[in-house]
């Protein structure tokens, strides 16, 4: 989930004007921008859906759907409310600058465009998105592991049950904390606690398959969001990253390993699912791991009357 | 007098010596005629929406290709094209904007 450096950006031209769209592509040519166009409203709101490009150049006045209208159906889109649009005006009253930044707009250009402003004003925008993203990005990292952070899970964990329940498809999640953390802090200090952190946030990425999603819960627990993925399957992705674990040979402490629990839960183990149940249900099967001795992983029984396909 | 017929000295465009536009300026001065065809059937049609529409993009283009002096005019003439019905006025535009428009014709 790193943020990549722009190195080739698409813009998307939607204006009704045949010379626009000649002009754009000669005046913005290299540069690393790719131009991409539509003629028309509705043409462009599908091309932003599918090619979801950098950023948006869009003419308010237009046949059909103005860009007003446009700009409204772009913004009520999750898909693409997030893609700066620069507005492309001849004669504006201040009303309709304010109204199109009040509604999102990034920039406002007049037109007939000084294609030297614009090209400026279009590098601008891709350099303010970019940061954005990258902010936006890094609000939901950790620090320390690069995993995701809480909030990052809270965000993932909604979408993924709002998928699965959609679908009717599973959903699984891992919840793990390292064994007698506080004491390794204690014993060995607080940079080599944080090295431990490090290296079991690597060991739980590489044990993870595509799709899955690890993250950092808080302190020394940690939480892998399994989509489409039945309890057993995640109990032996969890398996794996505690094996893996245990296997490490520390160079500071070649005497003592270190190890971690694992409490695995999915949607079919709970009764009337949420994601609140599914994280309590996770958490107490990690609980029952610390109970039975640490360093295992144990699952969630499904609730209720329910029958088990495991033994 | 016809004003269809080329006359006074040629426009050129601002951007006839820049090696990435000389490509765009040709097409552009190339649908000329078109354009002017389209003015006059719209003003001999008294269309004031084939006008304004003709006008607007005009104004639109015109400055990009390096004829700011054609997208002034053709901004006056969709001004009128909206606001007025006044012939006279009308075809004083519409005159000026043709006249612009075949000079530029002549560049090419
Ligand atoms: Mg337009």
């Amino acid at each position: 989930m790193t943020a990549s450096a722009p190195d080739k950006s698409t813009i998307l031209l939607i204006d009704d004007s045949i010379d626009m769209h000649r002009l754009l592509s000669v005046r913005l040519r290299g540069d690393h921008l790719e131009i991409i166009g539509a003629d028309n409203g509705l043409d462009g709101i599908g091309m932003a859906r599918t090619r979801s490009p950098d950023l948006i150049l869009l003419d308010v006045d237009m046949p059909e759907m103005d860009g007003f209208e446009v700009l409204q159906t772009l913004r009520d889109d999750a898909a693409t409310h997030e893609i700066p649009v620069i507005f492309l005006a001849g004669m504006t009253t201040t009303e309709d600058k304010v109204r199109a930044f009040e509604m999102g707009a990034m920039d406002f250009v007049s037109k007939p465009p000084d294609f030297a402003e614009l090209k400026a004003r279009v590098r601008s925008a891709l350099r303010i998105s970019f940061l954005m993203k990258m902010l936006a990005q890094k609000a939901r990292l950790d620090g320390l592991t690069g995993l995701g952070n809480r909030a990052y899970i809270d965000e993932r964990l909604n979408e993924e049950f709002a998928q699965s329940t959609r679908h009717n498809r599973s959903l699984s999640l891992i919840m793990s904390d390292l064994d007698n953390f506080k004491s390794v802090n204690d014993t060995y200090g607080h940079p080599h606690g944080d090295a431990v952190l490090i290296k079991f946030a690597s060991l739980l990425a590489e044990g993870c398959r595509e799709g899955d999603i690890a993250c950092r819960y808080g302190g020394e627990e940690f939480a892998v969001i399994l989509p489409e993925t039945e309890r057993d399957d995640a109990a032996e992705v969890a398996e794996r990253v505690r094996a893996s674990l245990e296997a490490v040979e520390w160079l500071v402490h070649p005497e003592r390993r270190i190890t971690a629990s694992f409490g695995v839960a999915s949607l079919s183990c709970v009764e009337a699912p949420s994601i609140e149940r599914l994280v309590a249900a996770a958490d107490s099967a990690l609980y029952a791991a610390k109970r039975k001795g640490r360093n295992r992983v144990i699952l969630a029984k499904p609730e209720g009357r329910r029958f088990s396909l495991s033994a | 007098m016809n004003h269809d017929q080329p006359g006074g000295t040629p426009l050129l465009s601002e951007f006839a010596d820049d090696p990435e536009m000389v490509e765009l300026v040709e097409l552009f001065v190339a649908e000329m005629p078109m354009k002017v065809t389209s003015l006059r059937k719209a003003f001999d049609e008294h269309s004031l929406t084939d006008l304004t529409r003709l006008a607007h993009q005009l104004k639109g283009a015109a400055a990009g290709y390096g004829f700011p002096t054609i997208g002034e005019v053709a901004s006056e003439l969709e001004g009128a094209a909206k606001a007025t019905e006044d012939v006279n006025r009308l075809r004083t535009q519409v005159d000026e904007l043709v006249e612009l428009c075949n000079r530029a014709s002549m560049a090419a």
